[in-house]
């Protein structure tokens, strides 16, 4: 009988070391992550300004109507979306075909990997920075497409151009990002059992063929992870388009949402306005996270 | 049939290879370039065609990023700022996340599920919705223009209790109740069994955290807006869109704030890729 008692005394001890453990974190996320999240949204119903005395005033939705009536904010969910897409497909595809390339080749496995992923490695800044001065006028993008299109002379304006200007911050990610995906895609691969591609190449598989009928459909969970991981990223992209902007590049075109909440609040100090637009921004991971448990789970459930 | 396809095998990985090589090579040239034109005078890296080995070496160039173009020596001050959130970060980030995840992996009590819970959800709120209800708080408390500002957000994070909460429940249990029973206290069960013993997963934690602070340009914008407070990314941008810059001297401020996460890359990169891959999401 007292045995257990004390018993019971211990576990209730332990319990109440347990909460001691987890305390620092509870803390931590209610003040920097639970607190703002919430502030984000409330403020976002209020006329708040940055550096005003005046205390902010309940407006209701017209924040939102201002936001969702104004073209800039419609020109930024517009670069978004673009930038997105431009980055995904290319970005997607080349680590996927590069992946494969790579665990077919027999030496230089590892030397490819690095090499693809050695971008990755510098600041998001240095990169940008890096691609400013090749993308001049004058430097070695113009150089080698000429080369290669042998059209001598002519200037692409990288970064002048309202359309070259996306394209260049679409190559600058791709460029950083191609072998941190294609990592994850070899070791996706490298998970598939060989077994199964023998089996298909005694049956008379070819190469295209193996990886199409079974490398893919096997690859399932790594490609849902690394398309969520690439459109996640590409929506909160900042600091390229920040430092191309603020060398000369036009704004508008590569206004990205990260940027124009940024200005709207820093520039024009409308926190009301920046908290709606970082309200839709949240909304809209949301979702992809969403999306990515449904399927994931769709994936347990048949396996 | 077979021998066919083993053909077919070898001469489409021969090509396959040939392709890998010539992809390597494309993306490794950027990084040639940097390295290459932060020797050259400006007028060299303009020059048509682009010569990749510097005809007049210019190192002087590195002076120049480091003095700043008005002489003031910012950039090792940023510099240092850099390294000492980064790795304020990366302690405080490995510290707090194993004793969160020690807490959650170790010990039963009610709620504990949906403390786990809780903490994983934070994952989904991107820091580019909260950065100016964060600003404010700081902002509120004085701390723009301190490392305290620049470091609090950022003292631990959700992922980080994620890997070492999965690393530390395959801790043997029978390990800590023999030290209970030898009449350890708790903490210090926990600093010197547990936490002694979270080498790889913390190594990989430490050096994520750190890169993303190296690398972290929004959140020291918002909040260092004074020169000697900025970090590195700041100071980059501020150096780049400045009139008259230097190109060359440009690409020296590239490389040498691409020195450390370079070093930290080639003595530890069982740790950088094990880290990005099992990296799936976190703060930016």
């Amino acid at each position: 009988m007292k045995r257990r008692e004390s018993a019971s005394g211990l576990e209730r001890n332990r319990a109440r070391w347990g909460w001691v453990f987890v305390a620092p974190g509870l803390l931590f996320f209610s003040v920097f992550s639970f607190y703002p999240m919430l502030n984000a949204i409330w403020t976002s119903f209020f006329n708040k300004r940055l550096l005003s005395l005046k205390a902010p005033k309940f407006i209701g939705l017209q924040n939102y109507q201002r936001v969702l009536g104004s073209e800039e904010f419609w020109n930024s969910a517009r670069a978004t979306g673009v930038f997105t897409v431009g980055v995904f497909v290319p970005l997607f595809c080349l680590s996927l075909l590069f992946a494969a390339l790579i665990t077919q080749m027999r030496r230089g496995k590892r030397l490819a990997q690095a090499a693809l992923y050695s971008p990755a490695v510098l600041s998001s800044v240095v990169a940008a920075l890096i691609w400013l001065l090749m993308l001049d006028p004058r430097g070695l993008a113009n150089q080698a497409v000429n080369w290669i299109a042998m059209t001598p002379g002519i200037d692409h304006q990288w970064l002048s151009s309202a359309t070259m200007v996306q394209v260049s911050t679409m190559v600058v990610y791709v460029w950083k990002y191609l072998g941190y995906f294609t990592i994850l895609f070899v070791t996706g691969i490298g998970k598939i059992p060989d077994s199964v591609n023998e089996a298909a190449m005694i049956d008379g598989a070819g190469p295209v063929r193996r990886f199409f009928s079974i490398t893919l459909p096997l690859l399932r969970p790594t490609t849902v992870l690394v398309s969520v991981m690439i459109l996640i990223q590409c929506m909160k992209t900042f600091s390229t388009q920040y430092l191309f902007t603020q060398s000369g590049a036009p704004l508008a075109p590569i206004n990205v949402i990260t940027l124009n909440i940024y200005n709207t609040a820093m520039r024009d100090l409308n926190i009301g306005r920046a908290s709606v637009m970082s309200t839709i921004l949240f909304l809209f991971m949301l979702a992809l996270t969403w999306v990515q448990l449904r399927v994931s789970k769709g994936d347990e459930a048949e396996s | 049939m077979r021998r066919g396809i083993k053909i077919l095998d070898r001469v489409g990985g021969a090509a396959g290879a040939a392709l890998v090589a010539a992809a390597c090579a494309v993306v490794v040239v950027p990084l040639v370039f940097m390295i290459g034109s932060s020797f050259m005078p400006a007028m060299d890296i303009m020059q048509m065609p682009y010569r990749w080995i510097p005809e007049t070496w210019k190192p002087a160039n590195y002076l120049r990023a480091l003095a700043g173009n008005d002489g003031q020596w910012m950039y090792l001050r940023n510099i240092l700022n850099s390294v000492i959130v980064s790795t304020t970060i990366a302690i405080t980030t490995v510290v707090l996340s194993s004793m969160v995840g020690y807490g959650l992996a170790k010990f039963r009590f009610r709620g504990r599920n949906a403390v786990f819970m809780a903490i994983m959800g934070t994952m989904m709120i991107p820091f580019e919705t909260v950065m100016i209800p964060l600003y404010l708080i700081i902002v509120k408390a004085g701390l723009q223009n301190s490392y305290a500002g620049l470091i609090l957000p950022f003292l631990m994070n959700a992922f980080g209790v994620f890997i070492m909460r999965q690393y530390l429940v395959t801790f043997p249990d029978e390990m800590l109740d023999a030290a209970r029973i030898d009449g350890c206290s708790e903490p210090r069960i926990f600093r010197d069994m547990v936490f002694r013993n979270s080498g790889p997963a913390a190594a990989t934690l430490a050096i994520l955290s750190f890169r993303q602070q190296w690398d972290n340009l929004l959140w020291p914008l918002l909040v260092a807006q004074e020169e000697r407070m900025k970090t590195i990314p700041a100071y980059i941008v501020k150096f780049t869109a400045e009139k008259h810059a230097d190109e060359g001297a440009m690409m020296a401020v590239a490389v040498i704030a691409s020195l450390p996460v370079f070093v930290l890359f080639f003595t530890l990169s069982k740790y950088f890729l094990g880290g990005s891959a099992v990296y799936q999401a976190g703060k930016e």
